[in-house]
Formats: C-alpha cells, sequence, structure tokens
C-alpha cells in the first residue's frame, strides 16, 4: 500500500477556486462515504480549511489513485477536470508525510507558524475515525503529524509572538495580567474595532466587561453581546480604578484619556498594573500616560510593530522547524519499510499454516483414536511450533532498515517457500519507490 | 563526591541555559533531572559530613554557604514542580554551580566549639539560611520581572516576553519570597540576640561573642538586609510600591545578603569566625 496526497492549496490555486474545492464541516462525514466508495483508494482523510483541500488516501497503484481522487474532486464539486487539473499537487510516500508533517507544523501556512491548522488537522483526522475512512497508515501518519506540530511549537519559536493586532493585545495582557480568568476589562467606545478586541479578551472569561460609549445604544449592544456591564460617560474614574485592562477605541478627534486621569487612577491601585490598549485613530490616550510606571500603554502602531517583528522572528524559525519535520519524515519513513515487510510475513504464515493443516488432514485417522484432550493438544502444539519458528524471521526481516535489503529478503523467503506473487508488496517497487524512493510526482498540468 | 556535585550542578547550569535559550522539552527534562540528581548528591555529601563531624554543617563559612546551597536548590526545585515553570532555572542554576565551588575547595572539616553547643544555634543558623535561599529566590524572581518590564515598556516583547511567566505572577511571587524570608530572618535574629545573652555568661573572654554587637560588620549588614526587605513590605503596603520598586529592593536586599555571606563572612568579621 502507498501513501498518496492529492490537494490544492492557496500555494497553486486561487481563492476562488479553494472556495469551490472546500468540503464544509457539515457535508464532510458524506464526502468521506463516497470517496471511500472509490475504487483504488482505501484509507482516506479529507483536510479542508480556507486555504487548503487535501485528501490523503493509501492506495495501491499511485497513478490509479490519483485519477481516482482528480475524477471524484470534479465530479463532487461540479467542476471541469481542465479547471481543476492544473492547480493541483499530489505527493507520495515521505513526500506526503513531509507535506502533512509542513502542513501540521504551520510552515506551509499562510501565515507561517499559525496555530490554528493544527486543530484542523485533529479534526480532519478525528472526523476520517469517526467515519472509519482511516487505518494502519493514516493514524501513524495523523498521529505523528500531531507530534510534529506540538514539537515545532515547543521546541523552535515559528510559533512565538501574535501576528495579528487582536491577538498581539491579547498576548500583551496575559503577559502583563497573568491568567485573565479574573481581570476587569474597560472598553471605551463600542464600535467596530472595540468590539472585535472585546470579542478576543470575552473568549478568555474575564471576571468583568465594563462598556462605556458616549451612544448608550452602541454600549448596550456590545455589553449585552459579551455579557458586560455599561457605565455611564460621564462616570469612568471607577472604571478607570477597577480595571486590569482598558480598551480604547472612541471616534474621539483628541485625547479622551489623559495622562493625569491615568495618574489619578493609578494612585489608588499602584501596585497593580494597567494595560491599554488604544486602537483609536486618532489616538484616544495621551501618549504621557505610558510614563506612569505601572501602566502599559500600546497603540495600534506598537501593536502593529510587533506583528511584523514577530513575522521576521517566525522566517529565522523555519530552518529549525524543517529539520524537526525532516527528523520525522525519516521516522515515518523507517515505520513505512517495516510494513513493507508484511505481505512476506503474512504469506510465509499462510503458508506455514497450510501445511500444518494439510499434516492434521493427513494424521486424520490416526488422531481419531485418541481423545478429544489429546486431539487438542496436538492442535496447539503444532500451532505453537509454527509460531515459534516464525518469531525471529519475522521480527528480522521487520526490523531491516534498507528498502533494498528487505526486497531481496522477501524476494528469497519467496522463492524458498514458494508465496506466490502477493508476497512481497510490489507496489513498494513502483515508480515512485517506497517511503524511501525518489521525490514523487508534482501534478501541475 | 563534592566533585561529581559540582559537575552536576554545572550541567544542570548549562542544561538550564541550552533550554532558555531553545526551548526543548527533553533539555528541560534534562536540566531538571539533572539539579535533581546534584541535589541527591549534595545531600549525600551534607550527611556523610555531617556525621563524620558530629553536627549540622551549619557552623563554618563554607559549611554556611554549603547549606545555602542545598536550601536554595530544593527550595527551586519545588518551586519548579508546583509551577512547571523552568525559565528561571538559567538564573539560579548557575548560581548554585558558582557558589558551590567555595565548599568543594574548602578544607579540613570544623570542629563544632562547645559555644555553639545551644539550640538556639541551630535555630539562630538554620533559619537564617532558609532566609537567605528565599531571598536569593526573590533575587531571581524580581531579575526576571525587571527584564520582562523592561521589554514590555519598551514595546519590544522578546526574549524574556517569550520565556517568562507574567509580569503579576512574578510580582506575587518575590512578595511571597520575601515574606516567608522575612519571616525567617526574624527569627533568626531573635534566635541570635538571646544566644548571644547565653553566650555572655558561658564564655565572657571569648573574642567573637565579645565582637557580637551591631558595630559588627556580620550583624550590621544583616541587619541592613532586614531593614530592606521589612521596607519593601511596608512600602507595598503603604506607599504602593509593588512590581518593579519591589523587585529592585528584592535584587538590591539579596546584594546585601551576599555581601554578608561571602564578603564579610570572609573578609571582615570577627564575630562569626568558627573555622
Amino acid at each position: 500500500m502507498q501513501l498518496l496526497l492529492l490537494g490544492v492549496s492557496h500555494h497553486t490555486a486561487p481563492i476562488e477556486l479553494r472556495e469551490k474545492l472546500a468540503f464544509s464541516m457539515d457535508i464532510l462525514p458524506a464526502a468521506l462515504g463516497l470517496l471511500a466508495q472509490q475504487a483504488d483508494v482505501s484509507e482516506i482523510a479529507l483536510l479542508s480549511t480556507c486555504n487548503r483541500t487535501e485528501m490523503y488516501v493509501t492506495c495501491r497503484d499511485l497513478t490509479a489513485g490519483r485519477e481516482s481522487l482528480t475524477g471524484f474532486l470534479c465530479q463532487y464539486h461540479g467542476l471541469a477536470s481542465g479547471d481543476v487539473t492544473p492547480h493541483l499537487y499530489a505527493r507520495a510516500n515521505a513526500d506526503a508525510a513531509k507535506h502533512l508533517f509542513r502542513v501540521a507544523a504551520g510552515l506551509d501556512s499562510l501565515v507561517v507558524g499559525e496555530p490554528q491548522i493544527l486543530g484542523q488537522v485533529k479534526q480532519a483526522y478525528g472526523i476520517a475515525t469517526e467515519q472509519h475512512c482511516t487505518g494502519a497508515t493514516l493514524n501513524r501518519l495523523f498521529h505523528q503529524s500531531f507530534s510534529v506540530g506540538k514539537r515545532v511549537r515547543t521546541e523552535t519559536g515559528l510559533a512565538d509572538g501574535a501576528v495579528s493586532v487582536s491577538y498581539a493585545a491579547l498576548n500583551l495582557a496575559r503577559k502583563i495580567c497573568g491568567d485573565l480568568k479574573g481581570v476587569t476589562v474597560l472598553v471605551l467606545g463600542a464600535g467596530d474595532m472595540a468590539a472585535l478586541t472585546v470579542r478576543h479578551l470575552h473568549a478568555q472569561q474575564p471576571g468583568r466587561i465594563l462598556v462605556s460609549s458616549r451612544t448608550l445604544a452602541h454600549a448596550e449592544a456590545l455589553a449585552a453581546e459579551v455579557g458586560g456591564e455599561i457605565v455611564p460617560w460621564t462616570e469612568t474614574a471607577s472604571a478607570f480604578v477597577a480595571a486590569d485592562i482598558i480598551v480604547s477605541a472612541t471616534g474621539a478627534t483628541r485625547p479622551i484619556v489623559t495622562r493625569d486621569r491615568v495618574a489619578a487612577a493609578m494612585r489608588q491601585r499602584p501596585t497593580r498594573p494597567l494595560f491599554i490598549i488604544d486602537i483609536a485613530v486618532p489616538r484616544d490616550v495621551e501618549a504621557e500616560a505610558s510614563e506612569i510606571e505601572q501602566v502599559f500603554l500600546y497603540n495600534i502602531d506598537d501593536l502593529q510593530s510587533i506583528v511584523s517583528e514577530n513575522l521576521t522572528r517566525r522566517g529565522a524559525e523555519v530552518t529549525r522547524a524543517e529539520a524537526i519535520v525532516t527528523e520525522e519524515v525519516e521516522t515515518f519513513a523507517a515505520w513505512s519499510r517495516s510494513r513493507s515487510a508484511i505481505p512476506t510475513v503474512v504469506a510465509l504464515r499462510r503458508r506455514f499454516e497450510a501445511i500444518r493443516q494439510a499434516e492434521l488432514v493427513r494424521l486424520q485417522p490416526k488422531l481419531n483414536a485418541l481423545s478429544p484432550d489429546a486431539r487438542n493438544r496436538v492442535d496447539e502444539v503444532t500451532r505453537l511450533i509454527i509460531e515459534k519458528l516464525l518469531l525471529t524471521p519475522t521480527e528480522q526481516l521487520k526490523a531491516l532498515a534498507d528498502r533494498d535489503t528487505l526486497l531481496a529478503y522477501s524476494d528469497a523467503l519467496n522463492r524458498l517457500f514458494a508465496l506466490g506473487p502477493d508476497a512481497v508488496d510490489s507496489d513498494e517497487s513502483d515508480e515512485n519507490g517506497g517511503a524511501n524512493g525518489p521525490p514523487s510526482m508534482v501534478v501541475r498540468s | 563526591m563534592a566533585i561529581l556535585t559540582f559537575i552536576l550542578y554545572a550541567a544542570a547550569a548549562t542544561l538550564y541555559g541550552l533550554h532558555f535559550a531553545q526551548r526543548r522539552q527533553n533539555v528541560g527534562l534534562a536540566a531538571t533531572a539533572a539539579l535533581a540528581a546534584a541535589v541527591l548528591a549534595h545531600t549525600f555529601v551534607l550527611g556523610v559530613y555531617s556525621v563524620h563531624v558530629g553536627h549540622l554543617p551549619i557552623v563554618s563559612r563554607d559549611e554556611a554557604v554549603s547549606a545555602f546551597v542545598w536550601l536554595l536548590a530544593l527550595t527551586y526545585l519545588y518551586l519548579e514542580m508546583t509551577t512547571n515553570e523552568r525559565a528561571m532555572g538559567a538564573f539560579i542554576a548557575p548560581l548554585l554551580a558558582l557558589l558551590f565551588l567555595i565548599p568543594m575547595t574548602s578544607h579540613a572539616p570544623v570542629e563544632r566549639p562547645a559555644l555553639l553547643d545551644s539550640p538556639l544555634f541551630a535555630v539562630h543558623a538554620v533559619t537564617a539560611m532558609c532566609a537567605y535561599a528565599a531571598f536569593a529566590l526573590a533575587a531571581v524572581v524580581s531579575i526576571t520581572y525587571i527584564l520582562l518590564f523592561r521589554e514590555l515598556k519598551r514595546k519590544q516583547p522578546g526574549v524574556f516576553f517569550a520565556r517568562l511567566p507574567p509580569l503579576r505572577a512574578l510580582d506575587v511571587m518575590n512578595l511571597r519570597a520575601i515574606t516567608v524570608g522575612l519571616i525567617f530572618l526574624t527569627i533568626a535574629v531573635i534566635a541570635g540576640v538571646v544566644w548571644i545573652g547565653q553566650a555572655r555568661v558561658y564564655a565572657p573572654n571569648d573574642p567573637r561573642v565579645q565582637a557580637m554587637s551591631l558595630t559588627d560588620p556580620k550583624i550590621s549588614v544583616a541587619l541592613v538586609s532586614l531593614i530592606i526587605y521589612a521596607f519593601q513590605i511596608y512600602a507595598r503596603r503603604i506607599l504602593g510600591w509593588g512590581g518593579w520598586r519591589a523587585a529592585w529592593l528584592s535584587t538590591i536586599g539579596f546584594a546585601s545578603v551576599l555581601v554578608n555571606l561571602l564578603i564579610v563572612a570572609y573578609l571582615v568579621t570577627t564575630s562569626h569566625s568558627f573555622d
């Protein structure tokens, strides 16, 4: 069996085509069911996000498998093959594993290192297992991809730092205030920008959210959405004292939060840090407020600057992340090679079992003279002899690291025991080699 | 065995440093394992030494440094296991390895003078060591606070932002550590004062006993440390000096502790020279 990946991503297809080829969560199980009915493929997993649609399958023949998957994709979405095929890419065996590992690590993402993709890979695998579409190969492949994703995130700085303004603000809030569960958030203004940032903070379940806006109706709408309390616009002094985080995004044309106002509040809570996120343009908060010791003031430019620095830093971590991927691909390839021994092992066991059964049938007249217990014992003893005889050769065969040696051993066993054509995994020896073979096909036309 | 202990402390320092730079989970686990092994080896060294000399290793200056290193390592390991934070190991472990060089290169074991037979002396010495270990921990926490605070104030989150716990958590850890340290140091001072009264009766002509007064550098520097930490708690409650200022006070306080433990003890004092 070989591993095959066929898909499109933001690297190869425009968003218009990616939208057409996507499988939403509600249709994914049914699509897996249909795909499972295709000839030439066995195990299946389907990864569909806004940036990619990828099908991971196992098949006996790569060319037939590729054609089958392309046909399914076009037919399912009602698209002409000529419109889709130029944007498709295919990878086989080790290259397919490498691709998934890079995807799970965030190396193939539009924003390198973004964390959501690992969750999406896990979700895709979860749905495939629920539909009973996975087997030994995809189970191993996906579990290893989760491990790669985790390793890259913990051992490199690839996922470090936020790469969106909202997320940068959230990270800063966590680093200043610690666990956000008990903090008080004060929102000044209730426009789109304020609402977007507060939604991010709301997801962290802060202790209280206080909303204050010149337009009461806006404040009420936002407060209702995030379970906040309304603070009258003219009575925010006590809210300044209570707040750990202030999000300011009003449409004011000049600063509404002065240094003196912040200083007055800080005098009443001097040991507790205050994080002010000023995402208004023009700015709502006087820059001098950041001179107060426990005040951390970040405006939209500061946050954008952090984002761009993080992106640069992530770029520098790519080499280390790629090294982890390469290491893990080697491990997967070694496991795949050991799997290549399975047909030979199975055929060998069948051969021995056939001989055992034939001998038992030949001796049937003599065995009939024995008691049932004695007959059972003969059966068990002969079975155990075969088990023990085959144990060492099985282990030795599976432990072979070199693919050519494995094929030579399998061939030798095949000839010595006349195991038949199925005894050697012939698919492993076709055009794309096994997991250790040469770079696999890349279909672009 | 002392050399092995030093090697383990040095290995832990290297591994914690590597873990700080690379953040590889395996390296972090190896660092913790190396430090735990160092503490075990150190416990063995102290145990054998105590059995050999017949008293707790709190009499000589070298013994005091060794006990301090052991206590600090043990306290840090406890902190790491309860918080699952390894970043501070990169600051603590090198300090442990460097300080352990002093007892490692010390000479013959010291016999305890009859003057120190009092249980009050044991209470004084043990609580002082516990206080110094807590202050060391507070200092490391505070230094990391200052580094992170600077990054956040300069609006350039970087190395420390990615590795250290949140500011507020560091501030709370600092407060807890110095509170514990201050309690121990207060007990140490009270036990020491009462013990001096006994010693003046028991050995009035002993020059060390005669030197035990506020003018003795060892005692006056210890009181300076106590005042710095007590002021920090006062300033936090009354003046609102939390975070940044508290962190600086902890750092300065521990500098005074190090001066007492190393410079004063080895070069100046007369009252605490028992080796």
